[in-house]
């Protein structure tokens, strides 16, 4: 039992890594444009929920990891524009996740 | 594990189910209770005193500095620009009517004509707008002078906010409610996390206030504002100051005068409704 399990699980494997190795790799500058679209819906998608984080593109944030990111990748720089992406996209999911989860917030929850 | 999350949602749903149902009047009543039994024996207009009113060394502090109010020329220029007449030979007078002492109590409150919270900020830059002069910014300066003219004037007066039977004026309500206890940010912490659960608390060597009576003297001079700023005007408006708090748990501030925070006062200055206005204050 255990052994078929293990079989199964490295033919996933196998199977699942030639499904997602494309020919031809996405180079960086392609990778960094799939992720930057990925991220600015997401944080879009937290806006419109109020759910909007400080650091992501806020003018007055010191961070700006959003304009950051874009900025490196102007330079050429799209491993630190894809580390940048990265919290971006991340802090705008948690930021989207945290609304969805505050939608009975309310005085109920403080005692009254 | 299964049981105990369905457990959970369904009490969240009960909770929402009571929610939907309470009224502005019976979320008063239980804001006010619930303050009122977490400092038995305070007054009520000594909740607009802020963090003053929970600590004596602090109060004493204050009420020396109350003694010369730095804010007092800006209340004077307040003033000026209340008295002086736009180019067209009007004047704010004829967006407020005379009396300047009249003005503050009306604020916020719902306009049935454009189905939104109109805000004291709001109506002084749409008088100026009207009559062809340019709006004032929103968060510091004239706004804030003026403001606190007003505010000056109506001192002694109470808030009377009126959150009137309209579905829509009870949606914002809701909203201005929702947006003060929900946690947000990358701190995920609500505005009732700090000034319901924890007034009386220090946070980084800072005093929590009560939630109750935190809008009774607004517009504010704070020092550390008039530390930033290049000629010690240390003035700011309700919703400068919300920037700042929903700053600091790392959320992403909204506009001043955006929706948001228009439905936020809407809210806030409903819960201290009866309380005593003594704007414009001092805080640190
Ligand atoms: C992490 C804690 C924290 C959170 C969350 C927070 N605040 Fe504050 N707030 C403070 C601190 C600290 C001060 C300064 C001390 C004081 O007066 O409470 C303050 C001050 C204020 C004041 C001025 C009080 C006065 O007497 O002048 C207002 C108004 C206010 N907060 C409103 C809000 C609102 C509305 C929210 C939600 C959008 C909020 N705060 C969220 C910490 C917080």
């Amino acid at each position: 039992m255990k052994k078929l399990i293990m079989t199964l699980g490295l033919a996933l494997l196998i199977a699942g890594c030639n499904a997602t190795t494309p020919s031809k790799p996405m180079s960086l500058k392609e990778q960094y444009e799939a992720k930057l679209a990925a991220t600015q819906a997401a944080v879009e998608k937290a806006a419109s929920v109020e759910g909007e984080w400080r650091d992501i593109r806020w003018k007055k944030s010191k961070k700006k990891y959003l304009p950051s990111a874009i900025k490196a990748a102007e330079a050429g720089d799209y491993e630190k524009a894809l580390k940048l992406l990265d919290i971006a996209e991340f802090q705008a999911k948690m930021g989207y996740q945290q609304a969805m989860a505050e939608k009975n917030a309310g005085p109920h929850l403080y005692g009254m | 594990m299964k049981k105990i999350v369905t457990l959970l949602l369904s009490a969240g749903l009960v909770a929402t189910a009571t929610q939907a149902f309470s009224s502005p009047q019976e979320d008063l009543q239980k804001f006010r209770t619930y303050f009122e039994q977490k400092f038995p024996g305070m007054k009520l207009d000594d909740f607009g005193n802020g963090s003053y009113a929970l600590d004596e060394s602090k109060r004493i502090q204050w009420e020396s500095m109350e003694e010369f109010p730095p804010y007092d020329e800006f209340v004077d220029k307040g003033r000026e620009i209340w008295e002086k007449p736009f180019k067209n030979g009007k004047s704010f007078a004829s967006c407020f009517g005379s009396d300047p002492s009249k003005v503050r109590v009306k604020y916020p409150h719902w306009d049935s004509k454009t189905q939104q919270v109109v805000t004291l900020e709001g109506d002084i830059n749409k008088c100026l707008k009207e009559n062809g002069e340019k709006p004032f910014g929103w968060k510091k300066g004239p706004i804030a002078w003026l403001s606190a003219f007003f505010g000056y004037e109506a001192r002694g007066q109470k808030i009377n906010v009126k959150i009137p039977n309209d579905p829509k004026a009870l949606e914002a309500y809701e909203h201005g409610r929702h947006f003060f206890y929900a946690k947000r940010g990358q701190l995920n912490m609500a505005c009732a996390d700090c000034h319901v659960k924890y007034p009386g608390h220090f946070i980084r060597g800072n005093l929590l206030s009560t939630a109750l009576g935190q809008t009774t003297h607004f517009p504010v001079y704070r020092a550390k504002w008039a530390k930033k700023s290049k000629d010690g005007d240390g003035m700011g408006t309700l919703h400068r100051r919300y920037g700042g708090c929903n700053k600091q748990v790392r959320a992403r501030p909204f506009k001043a005068q955006s929706k948001v925070y228009r439905d936020l006062e809407f809210f806030h200055q409903y819960m201290s409704n009866g309380l005593t206005i003594n704007a414009p204050g001092y805080r640190e």
